[in-house]
C-alpha cells in the first residue's frame, strides 16, 4: 500500500507491466483495497466526529478491536458489501487523524505505528507522516500560531529514532490486515458479482502505483527504502511555503541536536548493529532533503554537523545511501552538492590556515567532503555506466609478473568504490557533470605537499585530499603526482648514493645521451637496455643530453627531447601509429611490422613525459586513456575515435525496418587496410561473411565491430605501449588522482592560448617592471601574434608549445632585462621559463629581433 | 578473392540496371575498392563528352563514405583542379550507411548538370557562372572538347 507513491520514475516497470496483464490480480488488489478502507474506518475512523457509521471507529459505536478482529470484521464488511464512510481511503486514512481514535489505533496497530506527538505517555515514539504535518501545518494556519509546529519538528527532527520512523511508506507485510489477505482463498476476493465495478475502476488507478513496487520488498535491494520520499518533498514544498522564518530556527536547533547524538552513537558504539544504522539512513536521507540546506543559517550551523555525523556512517552504510540516492534521489543531488560545495567555499574563504593547521585537519571540511564522495558515487551510479566486464584481461593473466602485485598493495583501492563494486573510469555519463564537483577555492588553498604527506601517513592515518580526488582541479591534483614522483626519485636517488659508498657506483639519473640525428635510434636503444636491465632506472630523474650541445638540463633539455621524439614517432611515416582521418587523432596501426619493444619504448615515453612533468604533443583519442587505466574500448568510445564510424553505426542500430539484409547488406565481416593499401578482411564471428547484420544482431555486430577496431586489432601493439607505460607509473597514484580525461589534460595540456592570461601571470625581473616600456611593447607584439607564432614563442620560452593544464598562468613566465639597448637576440632558458629580453629601444626592433628568435627556435646553445 | 558482399551486390546491381548516365564500369578484380566509370552528364555544356571518374570506398564502407574523383578534366564550379568533387550526401557528417552507390552516381549527375554556385570549390568558376553564363558556357565547353572522352553512343554496361 505505497500510500503517496507517485510512481517512482526509477520504479521496476517490467514487473508494472506483468502484473497489469494479469485482471485477475487486478480485481483481487481492487477487493485488497477495499477490504483496507473497512479495517481502517474500523480502526482509526473517518474523521467525521459525528459519524453515524456504526462500523466506523469516528461514530464512536465501536468498541476497541485489536488488529487481528478489525481485519477479521473488514473482510466481512467487504463480502456484505457494509456501507463505507466518505473520503475513506486506505491511503489518506491510514495515519492520518490525529484525534479521534488514537488509543484503539495505538493498540491495534504495531509498535512502529504507534500514534504520534500528541500521545504523552512518554514511552511511545513521536513520528510525522505527511498528511499529519500537512494536518499540523492547517492547523497552526487557522489558529495563527506556529507553535504546534514547532514544538511537533523540534521534537522529532532532534531525535534519530522519532525521524527514522518518520515519512515510512506504509508497511504492508507486517499488518495483520495483509496477513489475513494473504491467506484468503482466491474465491473470496474474486466474487466477480460482489464487486461493484465502479469500485474496482476507482481503485485501478491507484493500484498502479502499487502493484510495481510490489514484487520488491520480496527481494530487498540494496537501493530500496522504506522511506517514502516524494511524500518527503512533498511535506517539505508545504512546510516552506509557509510564510516568514516561523519554524526555522527550531528546525536548525533541532538538526543540530540530532547530528551531535548520531555522531556520538556512532563514535562511541561504533560496532553497532544493523538494524540501528538501517534506521540511521532513512534519517539522513529526510534531514538530506531539507530544501534550504544551503540558506546560511543551515549551513553554518546544521548542515555541517550533518555532514560530521553522515560521515561516521560505516562503509556499507555510506554504500547504501549511494545507492538510494541514485535511484531516489535524482532530481535532489545537484542542489545538495551545491550546498556542500557552499559550505565548503564558505569554510574555506573565513578559516584561517598554517603549515601547522591546514584545510585537512578541519573537520567541518573534511567531512563535508566525505559526504560528497558520497554524492559523488551516487551520480556516478546514477549515470551511464560501462559493464564492469569491460575491465582489461590482462589486468588478470599478469599474475606472473610481480608487477600487478605491487600495484594492487602501494595503491589502495577507495573502500567506498570497493563497496559499491564501481570506479569512476566506468562512468560514462555522471548524472552530475565531473567538473561540478571541483572546489576551486579548496583547490587553491590545500597544499599539497602537506596532503601528500598525510597521503603517506600510515599511524595515524590522516585525512587527504589525494583520497578525495574528484574534489580537487586537476591543476591541484598534478601537483599531487608531481610530489609523488618527486619523493620516489629522490628515493631513487639516496638508494644509489648509498649503492655508491658501498661500492656498487650507480647514477642517480635516469642518464639518456643522444645524437640529434640520431634521435630516435639512440632513444629507443638506451631506453630498451635500462628497460631490459634494471626498469626500476626509469623511476629516476630524467637527465637528457645532446651530443656537442652544451645545454644542462634543469629540465629544458629534456622537455626538447620529447618534443622531437614525439614528433619523429608519431609521423605516420614511421608507420607505427596512424592518423585518424576524421578527427587527425593518432591509433595504433593494426599491421604495424614494429616490435613489441618498440611499443613498449613508446609507453615508457609517455609514462616518462607525465612522471617528468612535460607536455607531450600527442593526439589520442580519449580511448587510449581509457585503456591505460584498465578498461577496454567499446561502442561508445568511437564517437571520438571516429565520430563518422560512431555515427553511422548508429544508425544502423536505430534502424527498425524489417529490410536490414536489403538496406545495409553488411556481414558480420568487415575490412581494413594494412600499411601498404591493401584491403583485408576480417571475421567478427566464424563464417562471418555467412551471417547478415539483422534487426536482432544488430547490437552484437556493433558491439563486436567495436571490439575489434578498438580493442582486438591492435591487442599486441597496446598490450606492449601500456606495459612501457606502467614500468614508469604503475606506483604513482596517477589512477587514484585522475580520471581518463584528466590524463589526456596532464600528457597534451589544454588548447587554448590565452596571452592575457600568461601576461597577467608574468613575472619581471632584472629591472623590467609590468610598467617598462619594454615589456608593454612586448606585450604588445605578442598579442598581436598570430596563434602560429604564439605557439612558437611558447615553444621557444618553455621549450613546450602546449598549455600546461591548469592554463597559462601556471607557466609563471619570467621575463628578464637582459642588459641596455643592443643588437642580441632575446635568449630563452626553457628550464625555467625565462625570456631574456635585451632593453630594445623601439617597438619594431623589439618585434624584429623577437621574430628572428623564435623563428630559429631549435638547439640549445649560446648565442 | 570474395570482396565484401555489399560492394558485389551494388556492383551487379549498377551493372545490370544499365544506367544511361553512368556507363563503362570497370572495376579491378584485385581492388574491389576503386571503381572506374564514365559519366555522361545531359545538359550542356557537359553533354557532349564523358568524364572519368572514379569512386574510392574506403575500408569501413559503408560505415564510412566512398570518396569520388573526377579523372577528366572538367570546368565546373563544383569539381577543383584536383579532380576533388564536394557532394553532400558522401560528405562525413551527411553520409548515411544505407545509401547506395548508384544514388551517390545520381546525386553526382544532378550535381554536374546543375551546378551549385553557392558552396563552390573554384571560386573563380562559380563567380563567372553567375556574372557572366556565355563566358562560363564557352570555357565549360572548350574545356569539354579538350579533355573529354568521346561518348560512343550505343554504350551499355562492359
Amino acid at each position: 500500500m505505497s500510500a503517496q507513491g507517485q510512481g517512482d520514475p526509477g520504479e521496476d516497470l517490467t514487473s508494472r507491466a506483468e502484473s497489469e496483464t494479469s485482471c485477475n490480480d487486478m480485481k483481487r488488489a481492487a477487493a485488497k483495497k477495499l477490504i483496507e478502507c473497512y479495517f481502517y474506518q474500523l480502526t482509526d475512523g473517518c474523521g467525521n466526529r459525528d459519524c453515524g457509521n456504526q462500523y466506523c471507529a469516528s461514530s464512536g459505536k465501536l468498541t476497541n478491536l485489536t488488529a487481528d478482529e478489525a481485519a477479521a470484521q473488514a473482510i466481512s464488511l467487504f463480502s456484505k458489501d457494509a456501507r463505507l464512510c466518505d473520503g475513506v481511503h486506505p491511503t489518506k486514512v491510514a495515519r492520518t487523524t490525529m484525534e479521534p481514535g488514537p488509543a484503539s489505533l495505538a493498540k491495534s496497530l504495531p509498535n512502529k505505528n504507534v500514534n504520534p506527538t500528541c500521545s504523552v505517555e512518554g514511552k511511545s515514539v513521536p513520528y510525522l507522516t505527511e498528511t499529519k504535518l500537512l494536518d499540523i501545518i492547517s492547523k497552526c494556519k487557522s489558529e495563527g500560531s506556529y507553535c504546534l509546529l514547532i514544538r511537533t519538528l523540534g521534537e522529532v527532527f532532534s531525535s534519530a529514532q522519532a525521524l527514522s520512523q518518520s515519512f515510512l511508506k506504509s508497511e504492508k507485510d507486517d499488518s495483520p490486515l495483509t496477513v489475513l489477505l494473504d491467506r484468503a482463498p482466491a474465491s473470496l476476493l474474486c466474487p466477480s458479482g460482489d464487486l461493484s465495478k465502479e469500485a474496482v475502476r476507482s481503485l485501478q488507478g491507484e493500484d498502479k502505483e502499487e502493484d510495481s513496487s510490489d514484487p520488491t520488498p520480496t527481494v530487498p535491494q540494496i537501493d530500496d527504502t522504506n522511506v517514502d520520499l516524494p511524500a518527503v518533498r512533498r511535506t517539505f514544498a508545504a512546510l516552506w511555503s509557509l510564510p516568514g522564518e516561523a519554524f526555522e530556527s527550531a528546525l536548525v536547533h533541532a538538526l543540530v541536536t540530532l547530528a551531535d547524538n548520531i555522531e556520538l552513537n556512532l563514535r562511541v558504539f561504533s560496532g553497532n548493529s544493523e538494524d540501528s544504522t538501517d534506521s540511521l539512513l532513512n534519517v539522513f536521507l529526510i534531514v538530506f532533503e531539507i530544501p534550504v540546506l544551503g540558506s546560511s543559517e543551515y549551513l553554518e550551523m546544521a548542515l555541517h554537523m550533518l555532514c560530521k555525523a553522515a560521515s561516521c556512517l560505516p562503509i556499507s552504510d555510506q554504500a547504501k545511501l549511494a545507492c538510494i540516492w541514485a535511484r531516489h534521489c535524482k532530481t535532489r543531488l545537484p542542489s545538495l552538492l551545491q550546498s556542500l560545495q557552499q559550505l565548503i567555499t564558505v569554510k574555506v574563504i573565513g578559516g584561517t590556515f598554517t603549515r601547522d593547521y591546514c584545510v585537512q585537519d578541519t573537520d567541518t571540511i573534511t567531512a563535508t567532503t566525505k559526504v560528497m564522495k558520497i554524492v559523488y558515487f551516487a551520480s556516478i551510479l546514477a549515470g551511464e555506466l560501462d559493464s564492469p566486464e569491460l575491465a582489461l584481461d590482462e589486468d588478470n593473466e599478469s599474475n606472473n609478473t610481480e608487477k600487478s602485485n605491487q600495484r594492487a598493495s602501494t595503491i589502495a583501492q577507495d573502500p567506498l568504490a570497493v563497496e559499491l563494486a564501481i570506479s569512476s573510469v566506468d562512468a560514462r555519463k555522471p548524472l552530475i557533470p565531473f567538473i561540478d564537483f571541483y572546489n576551486e577555492p579548496l583547490s587553491d588553498i590545500v597544499e599539497m605537499d602537506k596532503d601528500f604527506a598525510y597521503y603517506k601517513s600510515e599511524q595515524p592515518k590522516k585525512f587527504s585530499f589525494m583520497n578525495y580526488a574528484f574534489i580537487l582541479t586537476p591543476a591541484t591534483k598534478t601537483l599531487g603526482l608531481y610530489y609523488d614522483n618527486r619523493i620516489r626519485m629522490y628515493s631513487e636517488r639516496r638508494v644509489s648514493f648509498l649503492q655508491a659508498v658501498v661500492g656498487q657506483p650507480t647514477t642517480p639519473y635516469l642518464r639518456l645521451k643522444v645524437r640529434r640525428d640520431h634521435l630516435i635510434e639512440d632513444a629507443l636503444i638506451e631506453l630498451e637496455v635500462v628497460a631490459m636491465e634494471n626498469p626500476y632506472d626509469l623511476k629516476k630523474q630524467l637527465v637528457v643530453e645532446f651530443q656537442g650541445e652544451q645545454g644542462v638540463d634543469e629540465g629544458g633539455v629534456s622537455k626538447e627531447f620529447f618534443q622531437l621524439v614525439v614528433q619523429e614517432i608519431f609521423n605516420p611515416d614511421f608507420a607505427m601509429f596512424t592518423t585518424q582521418e576524421d578527427t587527425q587523432t593518432t591509433w595504433f596501426n593494426p599491421t604495424s611490422f614494429e616490435s613489441d619493444a618498440q611499443f613498449t619504448l613508446i609507453g615508457v615515453v609517455l609514462g616518462l613525459a607525465i612522471y617528468n612533468n612535460v607536455i607531450l604533443d600527442v593526439r589520442f583519442p580519449m580511448v587510449v586513456y581509457r585503456k591505460l587505466l584498465g578498461r577496454k574500448g567499446s561502442f561508445p568510445d568511437l564517437e571520438d575515435w571516429s565520430p563518422t564510424l560512431y555515427r553511422t553505426l548508429l544508425e544502423m542500430l536505430e534502424y527498425t525496418g524489417d529490410d536490414m539484409q536489403d538496406m545495409f547488406m553488411q556481414t558480420f565481416r568487415v575490412g581494413y587496410k594494412d600499411v601498404f593499401g591493401s584491403y583485408l578482411f576480417h571475421e567478427l564471428k566464424e563464417n562471418g561473411d555467412e551471417i547478415y547484420v539483422t534487426q536482432e544482431n544488430k547490437k552484437e555486430f556493433v558491439d563486436l565491430y567495436a571490439d575489434f577496431l578498438l580493442n582486438k586489432s591492435v591487442e599486441r601493439q597496446f598490450k606492449a605501449f601500456r606495459r612501457g607505460f606502467q614500468m614508469v607509473t604503475d606506483e604513482s597514484p596517477l589512477a587514484l588522482l585522475f580520471r581518463p580525461e584528466e590524463i589526456e589534460q596532464l600528457v597534451c595540456g589544454s588548447k587554448i592560448f590565452d596571452f592575457a592570461e600568461l601576461e597577467a601571470s608574468t613575472e619581471y625581473e632584472g629591472g623590467y617592471t609590468s610598467e617598462s616600456d619594454t615589456v608593454r611593447n612586448f606585450w604588445q607584439v605578442a598579442h598581436s601574434l598570430t596563434p602560429e607564432y604564439q605557439r612558437r614563442l611558447l615553444q621557444f620560452t618553455t621549450g613546450s608549445d602546449r598549455v600546461p593544464v591548469g592554463g597559462l598562468s601556471r607557466l609563471k613566465m619570467v621575463i628578464a632585462r637582459h642588459g641596455p639597448d643592443s643588437d642580441r637576440l632575446p635568449i630563452a632558458h626553457t628550464c625555467f621559463n625565462v625570456l631574456l629580453l635585451p632593453d630594445y629601444s623601439t617597438i619594431d626592433k623589439l618585434q624584429d629581433r623577437l621574430l628572428k628568435a623564435i623563428n630559429y627556435s631549435k638547439g640549445f646553445g649560446i648565442l | 578473392m570474395a570482396a565484401t558482399r555489399r560492394l558485389q551486390k551494388e556492383l551487379g546491381d549498377l551493372r545490370a540496371s544499365a544506367m544511361k548516365n553512368f556507363t563503362n564500369i570497370q572495376v579491378d578484380e584485385s581492388n574491389i575498392l576503386t571503381w572506374q566509370g564514365l559519366l555522361l552528364p545531359d545538359n550542356p555544356p557537359y553533354n557532349k563528352g564523358a568524364f572519368r571518374i572514379e569512386i574510392n570506398f574506403p575500408a569501413e564502407y559503408p560505415f564510412k563514405p566512398p570518396r569520388i574523383n573526377f579523372k577528366t578534366k572538367i570546368y565546373h564550379p563544383n569539381v577543383d583542379e584536383k579532380g576533388q568533387v564536394c557532394l553532400p550526401i558522401i560528405n562525413a557528417e551527411n553520409w548515411k550507411p544505407a545509401t547506395k552507390t548508384a544514388q551517390v552516381i545520381q546525386a553526382l549527375i544532378a550535381l554536374v548538370n546543375d551546378p551549385e554556385p553557392e558552396h563552390p570549390l573554384r571560386a573563380d568558376v562559380a563567380e563567372e557562372f553567375q556574372r557572366d553564363r556565355r563566358r562560363f558556357l564557352k570555357n565549360a565547353e572548350e574545356y569539354t572538347k579538350k579533355y573529354a572522352e568521346k561518348r560512343r553512343e550505343t554504350t551499355s554496361a562492359d
